[in-house]
């Protein structure tokens, strides 16, 4: 069944929703807290196992950082900085597209970057960078820059068939309304870039923030754009500055709805 | 189905405990947990039931807890239960589902004093 | 589409006033309570699962039972459940078994956990799906044959996007 949203009758809808529907159905603490405790026994934590033996297979730690051109010490720090630009690969990327990168120079079979075996990767690889403050640098180079504006403009871009950008639903002044039960949540706040890839529980398994993007942009009849393209790559550079800003620390994997 | 081992993991808290102490026991499993009602997306057939239905929690052989487990527990399932530790041993977890499939986890209980 | 484009804006509309900001997600738990119960293999009401347990013996509702669920869950596939009973976990007096039920789902039962001395302490937790907003019932059997209830209301919400 599709998710159809006038975006007239949503903007009212979300604007007279205020703190009735949102008491009614906002979670009280003792139910947030009794979430928050799941994590201590989160199925992800069964597929960041498992992408660990995956990246083993590829090197490991030793590997990674020799291909990223930083000392094993500093890799934790350095992964809390993606999406970077690599120089090697002349692109802005994710630490997934790195990962098939030393796949191809190692001469092995690519991973499919929308595939369950690169999100328990990149979710063991974005682990090894636990606790480390998110540290993009949307300055470094002109790269960067470029990828940061870019991820801006998708964001802002309004689409679709209900004409409808990422900024309806994540903009300062719509954060706290809620839409479809659930509270808008602010991006930055949230850490979606510290906190994904994330085990959804709606679909009992773990996702990319990509892959969540993709989600997201189906239910407002966006077209869904591919994984690893420029743009996608652009928007994980946007969403990681947001928590970025608010000093939010990587902890992954995380556990939502 | 021939498989791979299934994957699961035995956590014991706290990390640090005494003989004579009651820790938990939590065990994990990546399991699909089908009801046999819900219908495959891709293919668009029913996904026949398939979930676990019988746990074991034995120490050193000796089992001090089973379980029956029925499909509504949720997909990749979670069970948590006490263990008065008697000394050192190893907990041991055999669980089967539904079409007979067997499979076990063990995890060493180490004691500190 | 335009039916539902004419729902949803009805929708919108009613949402102006305050009872109405309540109505608008109600639909949403309306219409999935009245959604058919999907009954499987093992299909048994909440009545027969009781009885199934403990025979002729009725159920005392004691405090003696905790049961621990969110009042309002996120999401319908993992609901975490936490039961903890009061017992000193002897041979002489401890907790047999810990049955965890739902009142709506189409097979009551989720899971019947046999305990023993060797557990220290009676305790179980695990994480259930429920079809729809209901109870979430801990049946507990005591070495005395005695059975203890404890029950608990669970709002589910299907919200969300994506």
């Amino acid at each position: 069944m599709r998710k159809v949203l006038l975006s007239f009758v949503f903007l009212s809808t979300v604007a007279m929703l205020q703190l009735n529907a949102g008491e009614q159905f906002a979670m009280s603490d003792a139910d947030r807290a009794m979430y928050k405790e799941m994590l201590e026994n989160n199925p992800a934590d069964i597929y960041v196992e498992e992408g660990g033996e995956l990246f083993e297979k590829l090197g490991d730690e030793a590997a990674l950082a020799k291909f990223l051109g930083v000392t094993e010490k500093e890799l934790p720090k350095y992964i809390a900085g993606f999406p970077r630009y690599v120089k090697s690969l002349g692109n802005v990327v994710g630490l997934d597209q790195v990962l098939q990168a030393m796949q191809v120079e190692q001469g092995k079979e690519k991973t499919k970057l929308k595939s369950g075996k690169m999100f328990s990767m990149l979710a063991y690889v974005k682990s090894i960078a636990n606790d480390e403050v998110l540290n993009i640098d949307v300055a470094a180079d002109e790269h960067i820059k470029a990828a940061y504006a870019l991820g801006e403009k998708t964001f802002m871009t309004a689409r679709g068939g209900r004409g409808l950008s990422c900024n309806s639903c994540h903009s300062a002044d719509i954060i706290g309304q809620v839409l479809r039960t659930q509270p808008l949540p602010d991006l930055g706040e949230a850490a979606v870039a510290g906190t994904w890839p994330a085990y959804r529980m709606t679909k009992s398994s773990l996702r990319s923030p990509q892959r969540r993007f993709q989600g997201c942009m189906k239910n407002a009849l966006l077209k869904v754009i591919p994984i690893g393209s420029k743009e996608m790559v652009a928007l994980e550079v946007y969403i990681a500055k947001l928590a970025a800003d608010k000093k939010k620390k990587m902890a992954i994997p995380g556990l939502k709805r | 189905m021939a498989a791979e081992a299934r994957k699961s993991m035995i956590k014991i808290k706290p990390k640090k405990f005494k003989v004579g102490d009651t820790v938990k026991v939590d065990f994990i499993v990546i399991h699909p947990m089908d009801t046999g009602l819900k219908k495959d997306k891709k293919t668009g057939e029913v996904k026949p039931e398939h979930y676990i239905d019988n746990i074991t929690f034995s120490l050193d052989g000796k089992p001090f807890t089973t379980m029956k487990v029925w499909e509504t527990v949720s997909t990749n399932p979670y069970f948590s239960v006490n263990l008065k530790v008697p000394g050192k041993g190893k907990i041991t977890v055999d669980y089967t589902d539904n079409t007979g499939e067997k499979n076990s986890k063990s995890k060493k209980l180490k004691p500190k004093g | 589409m335009e039916r539902m484009e004419r729902r949803k804006f009805i929708q919108g509309f009613f949402a102006a006033s305050a009872v109405a900001a309540i109505m608008t997600p109600s639909a949403l738990l309306a219409k999935e309570e009245a959604k058919k119960v999907l009954r499987g293999k093992n299909a048994l009401t909440y009545d027969e699962a009781v009885k199934a347990i403990t025979g002729d013996k009725a159920p005392t509702d004691s405090d003696k039972v905790s049961l621990t669920v969110p009042e309002i869950a996120e999401n319908g596939a993992v609901v975490p459940v936490k039961i903890k009973v009061e017992s000193a976990m002897t041979e002489a007096e401890h907790v047999k078994a810990i049955h965890v039920l739902s009142t709506k789902n189409g097979n009551a039962r989720c899971a019947d956990v046999m305990l023993t001395p060797m557990n220290g302490k009676g305790y179980f937790a695990t994480r259930i799906k429920l079809g729809g907003t209901q109870d979430v019932v801990a049946l507990v059997e005591m070495s005395d044959g005695s059975f203890l209830r404890a029950a608990k209301p669970v709002k589910v919400t299907i919200g969300g996007c994506g």
